[in-house]
């Protein structure tokens, strides 16, 4: 039985990743920081399951991190785990550093140090956000980065240093650069949870409004569940080598949200430009059974610009190349744009329906993780 | 007058720019960790004790806020640096620590206490390293092959983005090797130099090296001080290729080197078994494998050609001129010991 070790297996990749390898057979071992809150919700599915086991770790804690793959000797090891909001970094440049970049080269030395080499395969998660300013459209694995934010750097360390101890030691690293992906499990904190979010609320009158940065980022999205099978494949490979995985499309924010906010009946019509730009509801179609919820109406302006939302350097457009993942994997997307909104509004519109319900009822706000 | 804070300060790079900058009238103030072991430099450069001394460590952020808000400098130049690439295969956590994040903390704290102060960020031709053989310019294709150079690769892009996002003035040179009588001995060019004066002496038997082939594009320190002063003087920051755009093997250093000392060298075998011999046949130089890295950088040339039309910079100083003054200056010291 293969054994696979997960860092952020409580993240939205880590918990699609643990469905696929357990029902590959796997015994998947997953490292979970501890928190003061609940932070394995989107695996509590699995939690039960014989073949998955936690482990208490820190990416910052190399003593931990080498303990943790001594005991369990993994024949892959997926390191999802960081610091993963591109805000968020810009105030906490030190700690994104010490856990995006620093991490995973913790997580090599370990592997090195431990004599494992030859034994364990290794996925770092590399991102689009590398390429930020882009230097040709769209971008392959061949085109240069340039980052623009302190993730987008932390996570270029984290890059080389894969590359570098392939290079060096002979490991079995690879880097999967992943365009953005997106499912219901994403964290509201994202831009595109935060609209789907949104929309189902606004449509029950639980928010008024969605406040949002630049609507003009053009951004590649595919679906999680997709991503993680090229993740899977690409420690399949005989030899290992970087990968771009993208859908090889692109949308703007205003079209995702544009796309959401008809899945729960609303049509936007925009006004105005930059940060006077204002989304107003044109129309409202009630879908089956929820006609005597709606509380928007027709002429509400339920989309507005916050500048706090615009990031200190932007990445305007991201479009990626996949046609090597395609040649050499053989995967593709199967879940397109359209559909990967229809399931997150969908699921959010769930989520917005018990929270009325629950409100209504007198139990107040529920909060979802 | 103007204040400069120096990391790194017993350093080459920061002795050298020490004597610059209190040429030009600075109060200069320097950081540095290395204790005494590194204040020989600024002895020799005839500084010792005009630079003022402040203890600042980069990996703490604390420490350098409060520094920067006493000494409130106009400019930053920051050479603090776990520098062997070698070594940085051994700990490559610490490297990672100060070459990288060390750099973070420091213009966070820049940020948050002089934004307006300019800023310069010691990037390397490391950086390159597996990029090919053509010139480089302040183009974006990098390809770090050891720890070192993966960290140097994080500073130097935390640097452009702090640029962007803060509008601060932080500034890349882009630094092809370059030497110095002020060399540590621990690197190579100097490694050889003193072996080439101490054997002349009759005071060593002979030197290994590593890869012979090795190309680098080799200029004289004292000249690249000089064009990091004058990218902090430009109205706007940017980054900038440092370099003479001339290569030459380490083969051809040695030779130089032990030319200067008055030694011919001859070569005989291949690889590994290379020896370089002297006309009575004694062994002088060895090849030795531990001096190979895990994964080499094959040849690193630059293309300065930004640096001389926006700075107006030339290096002067030509690689035979600099592998003979670094050897003149091995033989003095040899003298002086005595």
């Amino acid at each position: 039985m293969k054994k696979a070790l997960i860092t952020g297996i409580t993240g939205q990749d880590g918990s699609y990743l643990t469905e696929l390898l357990l029902s590959k057979g796997y015994e998947v071992h997953g490292i979970r920081r501890r928190a003061a809150s609940v932070n394995t919700t989107r695996i509590s599915a699995f939690l039960k399951h014989p073949r998955l086991k936690l482990h208490y770790g820190d990416l910052t804690d190399s003593t931990n991190l080498t303990r943790i793959i001594g005991e369990v000797k993994p024949d892959e090891i997926y390191n999802l785990g960081a610091q993963s909001h591109v805000a968020v970094s810009f105030e906490e440049p030190e700690y994104t550093a010490d856990c995006d970049g620093l991490g995973t080269m913790r997580i090599l030395e370990a592997v090195r140090l431990l004599g494992l080499t030859k034994k364990t395969r290794i996925y770092q998660a590399s991102t689009s956000e590398l390429f930020g300013k882009v230097q040709e459209v769209p971008q392959s694995e061949k085109t240069p980065f340039y980052p623009r934010s302190p993730y987008g750097v932390a996570k270029m360390y984290a890059f080389w240093i894969t590359v570098n101890y392939r290079e060096s030691y002979g490991i079995f690293a690879s880097n999967g650069i992943l365009f953005n992906h997106e499912s219901p499990m994403r964290g509201d904190e994202f831009v595109t949870r935060k609209i789907t979010r949104a929309m189902g609320r606004i449509l029950l009158g639980e928010q008024k409004c969605l406040y949002m940065g630049n609507m003009n980022a053009l951004r590649d999205w595919g679906h999680a569940k997709d991503y993680v099978r090229a993740m899977w494949l690409i420690l399949q490979q005989k030899k290992a080598e970087d990968f771009v995985i993208a859908t090889g499309k692109q949308y703007s924010v205003r079209k995702f949200i544009e796309l959401a906010a008809k899945e729960v009946g609303i049509t936007i019509a925009w006004q105005g430009k930059g940060p006077a730009e204002r989304g107003v509801v044109k129309a409202v179609k009630p879908l089956p059974g929820l006609a005597g919820e709606i509380k928007v109406k027709k002429g509400d302006v339920i989309v507005r610009v916050d500048r706090a939302y615009y990031r200190p350097a932007e990445v305007e457009t991201l479009l990626g190349n996949p046609a090597k993942s395609r040649r050499v994997l053989g995967w593709k997307p199967e879940v397109s744009f359209p559909e990967l909104v229809r399931e997150m509004a969908a699921s959010d519109l769930k989520l917005a329906l018990s929270e009325h319900h629950l409100r209504k009822a007198g139990y107040g706000a529920v909060k979802n993780c | 007058m103007k204040k400069a804070l120096i990391t790194g300060v017993r350093g080459q790079d920061g002795s050298y720019l020490s004597q610059l900058l209190l040429a030009k009238g600075y109060e200069v103030y320097g950081a540095d960790r290395s204790g005494d072991s590194g204040l020989w430099r600024l002895r020799e450069l005839g500084v010792e004790g005009r630079v003022k001394e402040v203890y600042l460590d980069i990996l703490e952020l604390s420490n350098i806020i409060d520094v920067l808000e006493r000494v409130q400098p106009d400019e930053i130049y920051n050479f603090a640096a776990q520098s062997f690439v070698q070594t940085s295969f051994e700990q490559p956590i610490l490297t990672a620590e100060i070459n990288a994040i060390g750099v973070a903390r420091l213009l966070e704290a820049a940020r948050k206490v002089c934004a307006e102060v300019r800023f310069f960020q010691s990037s390397t031709a490391e950086l390159f390293g597996g990029t090919g053989s053509a010139p480089k310019g302040e183009g974006t294709d990098f390809h770090p092959k050891s720890p070192y150079a993966v960290a140097k690769l994080y500073a130097h892009w935390l640097t452009v983005n702090y640029r962007e996002a803060y509008g601060m003035h932080a500034s890349c040179g882009l630094l092809f090797n370059h030497e110095s009588p002020m060399r540590g001995e621990e690197f190579l060019t100097r490694k050889i130099s003193m072996a080439a004066a101490k054997i002349k002496k009759g005071l060593q038997e002979k030197v290994l090296v590593g890869n012979l082939e090795c190309r680098r594009d080799w200029g004289y320190a004292k000249e690249y001080v000089d064009a990091m002063w004058r990218m902090l003087q430009q109205p706007a920051a940017g980054d900038y290729v440092l370099a003479t755009g001339e290569t030459h093997t380490v083969r051809e250093f040695v030779e130089e080197a032990f030319a200067a000392a008055g030694l011919r060298l001859r070569w005989e075998g291949k690889g590994l078994q290379e020896r370089g011999l002297d006309a009575a046949g004694r062994v002088l130089v060895e090849v030795s494998k531990e001096f190979y890295r895990p994964s080499e950088v094959d040849c690193l040339s630059g293309d300065a050609s930004k640096a001389r039309a926006a700075l107006d910079w030339r290096p002067q100083t030509r690689f035979r001129d600099l592998a003979a003054l670094m050897v003149e200056a091995d033989m003095k010291r040899l003298e002086e010991r005595k």
